[in-house]
């Protein structure tokens, strides 16, 4: 059986989340959509396909083939799944039979015999979906969904960490729980790996969920760790509050306090501060005391900017998308509902920041400006080899794409904020 | 043209630094004569931009040193872009 992931037309549902990678590498739980897919069919993408711009960058980190339309042709049983699929719970893809596999009214996945496969003209994608989709019977299938919106990631967090705690099929301390560190409830609820390292006086609470502590983990003192929560490899975390539903990826430094979110991967948050029902993209760096809020004082739905209008997420709980690349300094402050693109440098003005802010910005002083790319991405590049990973060329390139792709919200912002300033420095 | 670029340069340069505008010259270095902050260089960028209603390559614009400097990069990039 060959397995295809693919991303659909609903990927800029995701931005900023999805500027710098494909739907299907979003992270909730302790693993990526992708990954749960992958362990659900049993075997590792051989193909995926994604957007035109995305596929350089997605071929030089992957070994599947990508937008290759080889990969649909071929004497295999073909599973094509959309990435966005949050594939939770014990269903199976089916084996032998044409299935187009729901989940509540959308297409999670196609499957499909060699003999229907062979028969598909596979010289386009779409096509070849859209053909499949008609030669195969629909069926309901339990304990999938099909995510919409970045908030809809936060929203799974908490089931997604107990499904995947459930599937690692593993428990107990295999690093180091050192005298005076504690687990709190159910032992068994509860997984060190090895190289993992749980220092004096930190409480890893499994009174209401798992909690999974991937290798090489140091968990300093003070810290707690309330689960459902999962902690991605060689992360430290310094002393905090880690609250339920939190996840965090792989080579963080964080502290302060942290609930219901998401921090997608090499990300620092060191310090004091909260941060929830957020997703922090990766390279982000939170300054100390930046601190977002996740619910209005008036207990009223949340409304994001979402594709140029401001939207209700029909949720009472959501806090900040925040783009890769992106800093803040001491004492930022997000409002509800924030969304934060990519390559900005956020200078807090003891005032809540305004709803969105655009991609390759500075903010200072309550007004907006550009930033230069290339000085961005040189310090771009320096973050990353802080951590020993080298920016590809391809990173590289996709940045200058996202560059333009994301002008128009930029100078709109921008030449807004100029006519302020000129306006406020008498130059007007 | 230049004079009157030269002109509004340093009258913007003179209200956003809070210095002297009898006292710029070309010659006057943004940072080192004039006491530009960063912050101070960035702002400096976006109100020529919108003072002469063109829109510089950031990089380029910040690595500018002395108003004599900016004044050249400004006449070539309204050369440019409004011909």
């Amino acid at each position: 059986m060959k397995l295809i992931i693919f991303e659909d037309a609903l990927f800029d549902n995701f931005y900023p989340l999805t500027y710098m990678r494909p739907a299907f590498d979003l992270r909730c739980g302790g693993t990526t959509l992708r990954e749960k897919i992958e362990r659900a069919a049993g075997a590792a993408a051989s193909a995926l396909f994604v957007r035109d711009w995305m596929a350089a960058v997605t071929s030089a980190k992957n070994d599947a083939a990508v937008n290759d339309l080889s990969a649909l042709s071929g004497d295999d049983e073909i599973l094509l799944v959309n990435g966005r699929c949050l594939w939770l719970g014990d269903a199976k893809p089916p084996a032998g039979r044409d299935v187009v596999g729901k989940a509540a009214d959308e297409i999670a996945y196609v499957s499909l015999t060699k003999e229907t496969a062979a028969g598909i003209d596979a010289s386009d994608f779409d096509s070849f979906l859209a053909a499949a989709c008609e030669a195969a019977a629909p069926e309901e299938v339990p304990g999938l969904k099909m995510l919409a919106y970045p908030w809809n990631l936060i929203e799974e967090n908490v089931e997604a960490i107990a499904d995947d705690f459930k599937k690692l099929g593993k428990s107990g301390v295999e690093g180091t729980l050192a005298e005076g560190a504690y687990i709190w409830g159910p032992k068994d609820l509860v997984y060190v790996a090895p190289g993992a390292v749980i220092e004096p006086t930190a409480v890893i609470d499994t009174q209401d969920g798992p909690v999974i502590i991937e290798e090489n983990v140091t968990v300093n003192p003070h810290t707690r760790i309330q689960g459902p929560a999962a902690i991605g490899r060689d992360t430290v975390l310094f002393g905090g509050k880690i609250r339920e539903g939190t996840t965090i990826g792989p080579v963080c430094r964080v502290g302060g306090e942290v609930e219901e979110s998401i921090i997608h991967g090499y990300s620092n948050k060191y310090h004091d501060g909260f941060l929830g029902h957020a997703y922090v993209c990766e390279w982000v760096n939170l300054g100390a005391l930046t601190t977002n809020s996740d619910l209005k004082n008036d207990y009223g739905s949340v409304e994001v900017m979402f594709k140029g209008k401001l939207t209700d997420t029909g949720s009472t709980k959501v806090g900040a998308f925040i783009g890769d690349h992106t800093k803040t300094s001491i004492g930022t402050l997000i409002n509800t509902g924030t969304m934060i693109g990519i390559m900005s440098n956020i200078l807090g003005i003891a005032a809540l920041l305004p709803k969105a802010v655009p991609s390759f910005t500075m903010f200072m002083q309550g007004m907006f400006f550009k930033a230069g790319p290339k000085k961005l991405i040189e310090t771009a590049r320096t973050a990353m080899n802080r951590r020993k990973v080298e920016m590809l060329p391809e990173e590289e390139e996709l940045l200058g794409f996202l560059f333009e792709l994301t002008k128009d919200e930029r100078m709109a912002a921008v030449k807004k904020s100029r006519k302020e300033m000129m306006a406020r420095k008498g130059l007007a | 043209m230049s004079n009157d670029i030269a002109a509004r340069v340093k009258k913007v340069t003179a209200v956003l630094l809070n210095v002297d505008e009898a006292k710029i010259e070309d010659s006057s270095r943004f940072v080192e004569d004039l006491g530009a902050a960063s912050i101070q260089s960035i702002e400096l960028v976006a109100a020529f931009e919108e003072e002469f209603d063109i829109e510089m390559d950031e990089d380029e614009a910040l690595a500018v040193k002395t108003v004599g400097d900016a004044v050249t990069f400004i006449a070539k990039t309204i050369e440019e872009q409004k011909g």
